[in-house]
């Protein structure tokens, strides 16, 4: 197709109307400055020509004049196949759509609505997407011809742009006789899948699919009537267990209750048996007890009449023993008595060892007192000794004044201000100095020292002053001095302040003489040492301690030994010989102690003796008592057990009796014990446990009925759905569709076998025919940059794919080069891709606002290309550098501004 | 004693290997429950015995067990059964359905205990599970007893391969056990069992309406005349099958082969009651493609089932004529590419999905087209 004129209105910037053609068949440019609408127009066209006019969303929203309820409109007028048309298309508020056809220099109408726009859309793509177009992969064979604002780029080729490329190309291999019958294979193909490959869904699915889902949904019952079966099969084995559980415990229940009969019968002659038992036992311990009384009572006689006789034997005996024991007693409290008195005799001599041992204490402390008091009397006369030297020197040193090291440094320090202050008052002095040839005088003006000075031959004479020094030499000259002015001011006040200073410091002294004052620092120091070092003797002598205290020390030893001496006096004049003093009282006390250690345990021996005769004595009393009651007892006992009068043979005789009626008893009871014993098992026993197994099998019966009838009932309702017939049905179902699916999968896969096999037959006859593309596209870039890029080969789906420069000899992607190649690399693949596309139809290339960064030279070159293109091509060219066409030849020249401005005003 | 030996009617039988066709033979199993009347009536026979798997399984459709019950109680003659393993006597089984009790001439044989009948006693062995080791015979001990002596089982005579034991019966089981006949289910063919002095004693009846395709001497009864006791029993099949199976392997060589195919198919007799399974193999020419399709729509429609495999067929070697006939390009080229892939032997990279039977068919889908579009 190719554009006649295109209007719009009510489009973004474009409110008012605005028509901008005719076009002509060749070349066109439409120019005009930035932001005045150019690219608007394209997207007018575009949108004119591919969208469906219902097409909705923020996108189409947005060419709304904004702040304005307007309807955008366009309507393109082109010619498409020799015929030309008319396409008007609202949006948004009231939108429509009419095509209309030139007939007879007349636009009829020729289809409305959907249908228009989609006979408009289907020239520039065969299966344009109703929606999405702004995405350039949908726009056709305008991804080839149209390139939007500053983008030359093509990207990968697709849809039907690429199979017309491709059908195109490949009618050149496939030959006229081959071209119906891939149609026809396409066709047949195309029943079965989309142009993505996929098999179809939805409407035009094919048999497959739909067999596809019936076999899902077939599969699904299949397996809820496995399941059902599965059930139906189970149940029926639960069931049938229950049935066995049910019989095997109502067969029990029977056997029990025979066994249970027959065991009561059992139980019942057991406890007769029982009860007789117990009877006999009765009997046996009777006749036991009336034995073992007899027995016993025969017993407790012969024993009384031992007894009795034993307590005779013992109480004549006690009667003899008894006196004999009184004498020991007495013979041991002799002997007590004895050591007693030998004991205390010893003891008198304690005092006596006692006082020997403190005299020879006391000797022992006397001298040592002695000793310690000597010893403080040294003391105190070295304290004292030392508190004399002390005080001297201290007396010595307060009479020196001298500074100290401080109060030098700081003299020291004044002097030296001083010094230094000197020295820059004197540098800051004039200073005149004259040398008389012949003597004479001078008078000075000013100067430290003014007034009249001699002068002698050869004798220099310096005058001083500040800030300047005038002399006159009389009848020769007046003589004028100065200097910089200076500061001498400040460092007078400073060597003032510093001999204040000075002499604030050394009037103590008496002297401002550094050595002396030095001197004297140096005596005080040493005279301070000798204070320190007496002070430190008197500190190591009191060794902490006060003289007071050592006096008191001296004053209480020496009250204790006065208080010794008034016990021995005398020792006053002849010390004790405390040594010779402890060794007497030692050995006193050695002995005594031996003395003592011999008669302690004779008098404890004694006192032991004593104790136990007496206490033998009183036992044999006590004795004696209790073996008299004893013999009262047996005596009344012995009355009582025999007051029957009986004789001894006859107890005999009744024992015997006793005994024989015993053994009898026993005889018996063992009888029936045997009887007992044979049964073996307690048959009572027995019963309660049959009467529970009774119970346990009717309960497991009754449980087991009872859960068969649950699970028969659930048995007879699977039982009723046929559960077998419906998973027969069903199987079947699935069975017969899989059949049909293998059937329909074989013819699938058979077209799909032809169809992709044609198709990779045609790839690589593709292959070999892309390669015209390439040389044209090559062709055309070499025009434009020279050789230097060498060829230009293209993507499986026509786009760029690198430049292969002959220098080099290997390819280089499009990212290395640069920006103004790589859009002069686009132009030449869309070019030669347009000419492969537009071999029956001239048809519409636009470009807008591209070729931005190609140089003049190269942009010439591309001029000449697009007259040459222009000639089977329709080029509109969009920018806002119209002097870069002007070189166009025979080119349509539109200025959009004016006719905006036109519009506006109109 | 005169008796009607049969088994196996396996009433209710799945059929999926016959897809769509199931309904059919289901029916005809019921149907030709009237031939087994038929054949009882004309052959003047005492009773039926039924040596198991009356129903295919016990969970079959109700209504199918009042339809048996009311066919077998329009015998008119006593009728004896047991149950078989496909339909044994378990709790839910078909025979606790109270149709059975609507009738008197019908006895179920529940229990291994011999049941009098007239001139003779039955030893029935009952199936009570889907499977066993056990040989149901082993309780029969007949050779006191007076009369003649038949017993009915359903089990698998030793001899017959199996992959384990399954319900065994000794091959002199019918003597040891003392019988004059022994009745057997389980198997679906006729057979006999000779004892050494030549009288059968045990037999297979065989199912009345064969099941499936490849089923030998199937669809029969067994009229069993025994005269006296110890005489031996005089059997006679009688056929009571409808449907027919047809298995038709066939290898082609030459153009022609599959016409001769066809007409083998269209002069089958009774196709009503006919199903076919045909496999085609070996060589086949493009241009007899037709007949492919052809012996297709006459399976599919003649038939109650058809089927036609032919996975197997080739394009013939001899066949390229029609390739080299096609003008130089990718038409000629695909096809060329087709014939290689059809070859199994074809040692180059197969596309996906491209099996010799696929590529097989797509030469000739191809041949199709170009024939379509330029004929």
């Amino acid at each position: 197709m190719i554009l006649r004129s295109l209007s719009i209105a009510a489009w973004r910037c474009f409110i008012d109307p605005v028509d901008v053609g005719p076009f002509k068949d060749g070349l066109n440019v439409i120019y005009a400055p930035n932001a005045t609408g150019k690219s608007t127009l394209f997207e007018a066209l575009r949108r004119g020509m591919l969208d469906g006019h219902r097409v909705g969303g923020r996108e189409i929203e947005a060419i709304r004049p904004w702040g304005r309820s307007l309807a955008p409109t366009v309507t393109v007028e082109f010619a498409h196949n020799g015929t030309d048309y008319r396409i008007t298309k609202r949006f948004l508020d009231g939108a429509n759509s009419k095509l209309e056809r030139k007939e007879n220099s007349q636009f009829v109408s020729l289809a409305q609505a959907n249908a228009a726009d989609e006979r408009v859309r289907a020239i520039l793509s065969r299966n344009a997407p109703a929606k999405g177009l702004a995405q350039s992969k949908n726009w056709g064979l305008a991804q080839v011809l149209w390139a939007p604002q500053g983008n030359l780029a093509i990207g990968e080729l697709s849809g039907d742009v690429l199979v017309d490329i491709r059908n195109s190309l490949g009618a050149q291999v496939s030959g006229p006789e081959a071209s119906p019958i891939e149609k026809r294979i396409q066709d047949s193909w195309s029943e079965f899948f989309t142009t993505g490959g996929k098999l179809k869904t939805g409407k035009e699915a094919p048999a497959i699919v739909r067999l596809r889902e019936r076999l899902r949904k077939a599969e699904d019952e299949l397996t809820s009537a496995r399941l059902q079966q599965q059930a139906f099969d189970e149940t029926a084995q639960r069931v049938e267990k229950l049935r066995l559980r049910h019989a095997k415990a109502k067969s029990d229940t029977e056997n029990i209750s025979k066994a249970l009969k027959e065991a009561r019968s059992t139980a019942d002659s057991y406890k007769t048996l029982l009860s007789e038992k117990k009877q006999r036992e009765e009997r046996l311990k009777a006749t036991e007890a009336k034995h073992n009384e007899l027995k016993q009572k025969l017993e407790t006689i012969t024993g009384a009449r031992k007894e009795l006789d034993d307590a005779r034997k013992s109480l004549d005996k006690l009667e003899l023993d008894i006196p004999q024991q009184e004498q020991k007693v007495q013979n041991c409290q002799k002997q007590a008595d004895e050591a007693k008195a030998a004991l205390n005799d010893v003891r008198k001599r304690r005092p006596l060892i006692d006082t020997a041992q403190e005299t020879a204490e006391q000797a022992r402390r006397f001298a040592e007192n002695s000793k310690t008091l000597a010893d403080l009397n040294s003391q105190l006369d070295k304290i004292f000794t030392a508190q004399i030297t002390h005080a001297e020197r201290k007396k010595e040193r307060a009479r020196l004044v001298a500074p100290d090291a401080e109060t030098l440094w700081n003299i020291g320090k004044a002097l030296k201000d001083i010094d230094e202050a000197q020295v820059r008052i004197d540098a800051s002095l004039i200073t005149l100095e004259i040398t008389p040839e012949q003597d004479g005088s001078l008078a000075v003006l000013s100067g430290d020292e003014t007034g009249t000075r001699t002068l002698h031959t050869g004798s220099p004479t310096q005058i001083k002053g500040s800030p300047e020094v005038i002399a006159d030499l009389p009848g020769i000259a007046r003589l004028r001095a100065w200097g910089p002015a200076g500061s001498i001011d400040v460092y007078r006040d400073d060597k003032a302040a510093a001999q204040r200073k000075l002499e604030e410091l050394t009037r103590p002294f008496s002297t401002t003489d550094l050595t002396k004052l030095e001197n004297l620092s140096k005596k005080g120091e040493e005279l301070d040492k000798k204070i320190a070092e007496a002070e430190t003797k008197l500190e190591t002598l009191l060794s902490g301690e006060s003289i007071d205290d050592i006096k008191q020390e001296r004053s209480q030893v020496g009250e204790a030994m006065a208080k010794v001496l008034e016990q021995h006096s005398d020792w006053k004049n002849i010390p004790p010989d405390a040594k010779a003093l402890k060794i007497g009282a030692q050995e006193s006390k050695t002995a005594f102690i031996k003395e003592i250690e011999t008669a302690e345990p004779r008098w404890d021996a004694a006192q032991v003796a004593l104790t136990e005769a007496t206490t033998e004595k009183a036992k044999l009393s006590t004795r004696m008592e209790e073996t008299k009651k004893l013999l009262g007892s047996a005596q009344s006992r012995l009355a009582w057990l025999t007051i029957d009068g009986k004789s001894d043979d006859e107890r005999e005789e009744e024992l015997k009796k006793a005994a024989l009626a015993w053994e009898g008893a026993r005889a018996k009871l063992e009888d029936v014990e045997k009887q007992i014993s044979a049964f073996g098992e307690d048959p009572v026993a027995i019963v309660e446990h049959l009467e529970k197994q009774l119970e346990t099998t009717r309960e497991i019966a009754t449980s087991a009925l009872s859960e068969e009838k649950n699970e028969g009932g659930i048995l007879q309702q699977l039982a009723a759905e046929g559960t077998y017939s419906t998973l027969s049905l069903v199987e079947e179902e699935v069975a017969n569709l899989q059949r049909a699916i293998v059937s329909e999968q074989l013819r699938v896969d058979v077209i799909d076998l032809v169809y992709r096999t044609l198709d990779q037959c045609r790839a690589e006859a593709l292959a070999g025919v892309a390669g015209p593309v390439e040389a044209a596209a090559t062709q055309i870039l070499q025009r434009i940059a020279g050789e230097k890029l060498g060829s230009l080969h293209l993507g499986k789906s026509f786009e760029p794919a690198h430049v292969l420069p002959e220098i080099s000899g290997t390819s280089v992607t499009l990212d290395s080069v640069s920006g103004g190649e790589k859009e002069q690399i686009y132009l030449a693949t869309r070019l030669a891709l347009a000419e492969v596309l537009t071999k029956d139809e001239r048809q519409l290339v636009v470009l807008d606002d591209v070729l931005t960064a190609t140089d003049a030279d190269r942009l010439a070159r591309i001029m000449t290309i697009l007259e040459e293109s222009a000639q089977h091509l329709q080029i509109l060219i969009l920018t806002c550098h119209p002097e870069r066409y002007h070189s166009l030849k025979d080119a349509n020249f539109i200025d959009l501004e004016a006719i905006t401005k036109n519009s506006s005003a109109t | 004693m005169k008796f009607l030996h049969t088994a196996d009617w396996q009433l209710g039988i799945k059929a999926a290997h016959v897809g769509g066709a199931g309904v059919r033979v289901r029916e005809e199993r019921l149907a030709s429950l009237n031939r087994v009347a038929e054949a009882a009536q004309n052959h003047s026979v005492d009773f039926i015995l039924i040596a198991g798997d009356i129903f295919e399984d016990n969970g079959v459709e109700r209504t199918l067990v009042q339809k048996a019950v009311d066919i077998l109680s329009n015998f008119k003659i006593p009728v004896y059964l047991i149950p078989g393993n496909h339909d044994p006597l378990i709790p839910g089984s078909v025979w606790e359905h109270p149709s059975w009790e609507s009738t008197d001439k019908i006895t179920i044989l529940r229990r291994e205990e011999p049941v009098s009948i007239p001139g003779g006693i039955l030893y029935p062995c009952p199936v009570r599970e889907k499977h066993s080791r056990k040989d149901p015979t082993e309780w029969i001990q007949a050779s006191d007893a007076e009369g003649i002596q038949i017993g009915v089982a359903h089990g698998t005579v030793e001899g017959i391969q199996q992959e384990e034991p399954d319900y065994p019966i000794p091959r002199d089981a019918a003597i040891r056990a003392g019988l004059d006949y022994l009745a057997l289910g389980h198997w679906h063919s006729t057979a006999t069992y000779p004892a050494p002095d030549g009288a059968v004693r045990m037999a297979y009846s065989g199912t009345h309406e064969a099941t499936k395709f490849g089923e030998r001497d199937s669809g029969n009864v067994l009229i069993v005349d025994i005269p006296s006791p110890g005489t031996p029993p005089k059997i006679t099949p009688v056929h009571t099958g409808t449907l027919s199976w047809h298995t038709i392997d066939e290898d082609i060589r030459e153009s022609g082969d599959l016409l001769r195919i066809r007409s083998q198919i269209e002069s089958i007799e009774n196709p009503a009651s006919t199903l076919v399974e045909l496999r085609i193999g070996g060589l086949m020419f493009a241009e007899d493609r037709g007949e492919i399709d052809r012996i297709n729509e006459i399976l599919s429609s003649r038939f109650p089932f058809g089927h036609l495999d032919a996975s197997g067929v080739r394009p013939s070697p001899e066949d390229g004529k029609w390739v080299s006939n096609l003008p130089p390009g990718i038409l000629r080229n695909a096809a060329t590419r087709l014939r290689e892939l059809a070859d199994p032997h074809f040692a180059g990279e197969r596309p996906q999905g491209a099996s010799p039977e696929v590529a097989s068919r797509a030469l000739l889908e191809l041949y199709a087209l170009i024939t379509e579009v330029s004929p």
